[in-house]
């Protein structure tokens, strides 16, 4: 208790708060800017945490990036164009939202359940980080196969067009990620003597080109949409309560999924809100409204992938193992304010892990008026003509994709990417599940190919370890299911179609 | 240097603007530094790389009295942001950090720049690999390790730490020849970096894990697994009770990842007469020396000469190392 | 740029089987017995076969069956005539790169906003104003806020 009382003495300290609040202001900003990803914005946040406190440090790193992972949503539900790759999968579902006219429930939704998911998330780092954490542990490269392996199947349960199609995409995106020598053998490959290709491509450019140039490329050659029915943006979090009343177990599952993806190092939140979209659409009982503005994926996928950045800091903090890249940046912070990773912090230092548990809760509380004021703001841009929004997002690729890396091959990269999503786009390929098989190609790889490595080529091992084997038999059933579906539709078909001949 | 002034008097506008305290002097001679500074660093934001290079940076603006701005010029594996420091103009006004992997990444065959291409102005930090084993390993210490490794068939232990063909591994590399092994004796398992390479061996998949000890300090304080040596000349500060190679079982072998500010070749010697000095401060400066500490980084300074001269002993070892791993190309 | 799924299941053919092939020629790495080349073989032949499915119809079948395969919002609207016009913002993305470093930021944006505000059909009183506001606004967040390093070129920013 006098832990606690000393936490809030920390917590309430002015410097504390107006670190909370600037950097809530700030991770809004950078995650609404199509091509600056929440790991970018905490990534700038480092030289900062220089300045400051070790709990105003590790509160500015917290808070922007749950707003970063939250505002991301707002430019793929108003344009089509997701502000990070958490966002990506459910940005179709999203802007068709917006296009019915209801730009307002699905931004809440967005909001909403991020700030549910955020404190479910640090509930369950207060009360079962050591439980979860020993979950992480027990994970070896054969059961992150598996992982990713299932990460990638979600391309085929989200696409609304041919599954066929869908593969083909993610195995584009597959064969995207072996570019470079960031692969298993170090070797460089599909490089063409381009020294910048090295590195490989990284999913931002990829992302910002598929999705925003691409979205550009199509304003410029379709006429002006009808306008939009001017009226009143109505209430934000009006339908939310009832929204959380009628999908209250996807809201359950999307936080369970984003909690147990987020605690496993490398699987972050872009995996998370795959997992979920893919889980809401399959355990729907109306599949067929997703992709035409229904927010029950929504839902389930806004709470996790906010849920997992919470959980993704059990690892980071008992172990120093990031749960993903911005609990990688964060551990650096952590190390440099001396509040050195391990179980001693629980321990030892109880009084600043209560003040982080505050910091996790209090951001996401200022959350939803920051995020209201947020929203208001940027749907000014569903009132502003398109010759007016489109050029300005442009010049926010091209900046967006140089600030990464100061590179200026990412602003080509993300011109080449834009034509690939304009062709895709056109001929029924989804673009999503191209952007997550690159998101996921470097970890299946690394994954599949060390553990072939580990246990000398034989494939025995993925399937003998027991977390290993239960995540190979859901695979399984998962890959099955479809084909035992359309069999059995198949089969009903002719036999109804052979009824009919009959009678 | 007509550039030169140009330039500067150019930027000393921008420094009226930003800085009025110190504009005079861009007026009269040209006093370096004059306008603000770019440090480059080949490795992304929130890296080990980037946060030294970010309190170097910190630091280096309150010697000079002029802004130094972090630039992160990644991508091509540190190919790109290493080319980049090499041909920036030799003007003093952009300087870089590079690592150990501008001698490794020639050998290779992947870039033509080398540790030549560069005015070596000051080594700031050094880390030297350990020897990790899971908490419940049967080897108690190095030695029983080596006999264990002696005794296995070539490619039955796995070690981790980094990629294929990294720092790490080559450590490894170098350790197993120095006992008279071959470098693929301990089949190395490529991660991507070292702790993932950590948390498959507290997951109970390699045998151990040749990374440095500041990467492996977490997992040593939640007691899931131990450090049995470290191969550096002598023991941390940071972690004293880990024996050296030479203590634990008679080898001396060492190596480490290095951390050196430079600048492009030919830097004029008025910028280096103002950098070099002030590097040194700065390593002394306690502001750093906390920085060292809290991240458990190896504390090794050494002077330009200094500098350049552990860049090119490092090149041939590691350019050694790299041929008898078969990583080199011919 | 609409194709047929032959065409399209015809090129993704090709690009599997060249990346199979190109990736089963890749050097093996010395010390380990799964190479650098598993990886795109596999991806390689997968991209064959789902080339093949597309290409030959039979992936038509696995479709949801009364669905239409019509994208949500804009891109199901009619194609207006002028279709390169799609290729002005990759134009402009390369124009960026070819002349950031030369001109600086403020006029490369200030071209690049005119110039796709023109083509999405705007008139230059609007057009104008926002080529010389939009360059500042961006370069005063990026530069000032993120700290990152555009270049100055020609026309240095007033901070």
């Amino acid at each position: 208790m006098m832990d606690f009382l000393e936490a809030v003495r920390l917590v309430a300290a002015p410097d504390v708060l107006i670190a909370i609040f600037a950097s809530a202001v700030y991770g809004l900003v950078v995650g609404s800017l199509p091509g600056l990803s929440a790991t970018m914005a905490t990534a700038l946040l480092v030289p900062v945490t220089f300045w400051l406190s070790p709990i105003a440090a590790v509160a500015t790193i917290i808070t922007a990036s749950a707003m970063a992972i939250f505002s991301g949503d707002i430019p793929g539900c108003l344009l089509r164009i997701p502000g990070t790759p958490a966002s990506a999968a459910y940005t179709d579902e999203a802007y068709a939202l917006t296009r019915k006219g209801q730009a307002e429930l699905a931004l809440g939704a967005g909001l909403w359940f991020s700030a549910i998911g955020g404190i479910v998330g640090t509930l369950s780092l207060v009360l079962m980080a050591p439980l979860l954490a020993e979950m992480a542990l027990s994970f070896s490269t054969f059961e992150y196969f598996w992982l990713a392996f299932l990460g990638l199947m979600c391309a085929t349960l989200v696409a609304r067009s041919s599954p066929i199609k869908a593969i083909a995409s993610m195995l584009l995106g597959l064969l995207v990620s072996c570019i470079g020598m960031e692969n298993p053998a170090g070797t460089p490959r599909f490089t063409f003597g381009i020294p910048d290709l090295l590195g490989g491509i990284e999913p931002i450019p990829a992302l910002v080109g598929v999705f925003a140039v691409s979205e550009v490329m199509r304003a410029m050659v379709t006429p002006e949409p009808p306008p939009l029915p001017r009226r009143k943006f109505g209430s934000i979090l009006a339908n939310q309560w009832m929204l959380t009343k009628k999908y209250q177990w996807p809201m359950w599952r999307g936080n369970v999924i984003g909690i147990i993806i987020g605690v496993l190092p490398g699987a972050g939140a872009d995996m998370a809100a795959w997992v979920s979209y893919a889980m809401s659409k399959r355990f729907s009982k109306e599949p067929e409204k997703f992709g035409t503005g229904h927010p029950e994926g929504l839902v389930e996928a806004g709470a996790s992938n906010n849920a997992s950045l919470a959980s993704g800091w059990v690892p980071s903090l008992l172990f120093g193992i990031p749960g993903d890249t911005i609990t990688a940046i964060a551990i650096g912070v952590l190390y440099m304010k001396g509040l050195n990773p391990g179980p001693t912090l629980f321990t030892e230092r109880a009084s600043s892990m209560y003040a982080l548990y505050l910091i996790f809760i209090l951001a996401n509380i200022i959350m939803i008026p920051l995020g209201i004021v947020m929203i208001r703001l940027a749907a000014s841009v569903l009132r502003a003509p398109r010759a007016a929004v489109m050029p300005v997002i442009m010049l926010l690729c091209a900046v967006g994709a140089f600030a990464t890396g100061s590179n200026l091959f990412s602003v080509l990269l993300v011109g080449v990417f834009g034509c690939l999503g304009f062709v895709m786009e056109r001929n029924g390929y989804p673009v999503a599940a191209l952007v997550l098989g690159i998101v996921m190609g470097t970890m299946v790889e690394q994954n599949f190919i060390t553990s072939l490595i580990k246990s000398d080529g034989d494939i025995l091992p993925f399937f003998e370890r027991p977390v290993s084997g239960v995540l190979a038999a859901m695979t399984f059933g998962a890959l099955l299911w479809p084909l035992g579906i359309w069999i059995w539709n198949r089969m009903q078909r002719r036999r109804m179609a052979a009824g009919d001949a009959t009678g | 240097m007509t550039t030169l002034n140009r330039r500067s008097l150019l930027g000393g506008g921008a420094a009226l603007l930003a800085a009025p305290a110190i504009a005079p002097n861009a007026l009269g001679q040209p006093k370096y530094p004059a306008r603000p500074m770019q440090l480059l660093c080949p490795w992304a934001a929130g890296g080990g790389t980037d946060a030294v290079a970010r309190i170097v940076a910190a630091l280096l603006e309150k010697e000079l009295g002029q802004p130094v701005n972090v630039v992160n010029r990644t991508g091509g594996s540190g190919v790109v942001g290493h080319a980049a420091i090499a041909q920036s103009p030799p003007d003093g006004y952009t300087l870089g950090i590079i690592t150990s992997e501008i001698c490794m990444l020639h050998w290779q065959g992947l870039t033509e720049v080398t540790y030549r291409n560069f005015t070596p102005l000051g080594l700031m930090n050094n880390d030297p690999p350990g020897i990790q084993v899971n908490v419940a390993s049967p080897y108690k210490d190095a030695k029983q390790l080596a006999e264990a490794i002696k005794a296995s068939t070539p490619g039955k232990m796995k070690a981790s730490g980094t990629g294929q063909g990294g720092i790490w591994h080559l450590a490894l590399a170098g350790w197993l020849g120095a006992m008279g092994l071959k470098a693929d004796h301990v089949r190395w398992v490529p991660s991507n970096g070292a702790a993932p390479a950590m948390q498959d061996l507290a997951a109970g998949g390699l045998d151990f894990t040749t990374c440095s000890v500041p990467e492996a300090r977490a997992m040593l304080d939640a007691g899931r697994c131990r450090s049995l040596a470290v191969m550096a000349p002598k023991r941390l500060d940071t972690f004293p009770n880990i024996p050296t190679l030479q203590e634990a079982m008679g080898i001396d072998f060492t190596t480490g990842a290095m951390r050196v500010i430079v600048g492009p070749a030919g830097l004029p010697e008025a910028v280096k007469a103002a950098i070099e000095p002030a590097l040194g401060r700065i390593y002394q400066s306690k502001d750093y020396q906390d920085f060292l500490a809290a991240r458990g980084f190896g504390g090794v300074y050494a002077d330009a000469a200094g500098a350049g001269k552990a860049l090119a002993e490092a090149d041939a070892s590691l350019g050694e190392a790299m041929k008898a791993a078969g990583l080199a190309k011919a | 740029m609409h194709l047929s799924d032959r065409v399209t299941g015809g090129v993704l053919m090709v690009l599997g089987a060249a990346a199979a092939i190109a990736g089963s020629r890749l050097p093996a790495v010395p010390g380990q017995e799964v190479g650098p080349a598993a990886f795109p073989l596999l991806i390689g032949s997968g991209l064959v076969l789902c080339g093949a499915l597309i290409a030959f119809g039979i992936g038509r079948s696995f479709e949801v069956p009364e669905e239409e395969e019509a994208p949500p919002g804009p891109s199901s609207s009619p194609w207006r005539p002028g279709g390169p016009r799609a290729l002005v913002p990759p134009a402009l993305l390369l124009f960026y790169v070819l002349a950031a470093d030369r001109l600086g930021f403020l006029l490369t944006g200030a071209v690049m906003v005119f110039v796709a505000a023109l083509a999405l059909g705007a008139r230059p009183r609007l057009a104008v104003p926002m080529a010389i506001v939009a360059p500042l606004l961006v370069h005063l967040a990026f530069y000032k806020l993120l700290r990152v390093p555009l270049p100055e070129g020609l026309l240095a920013a007033p901070w």
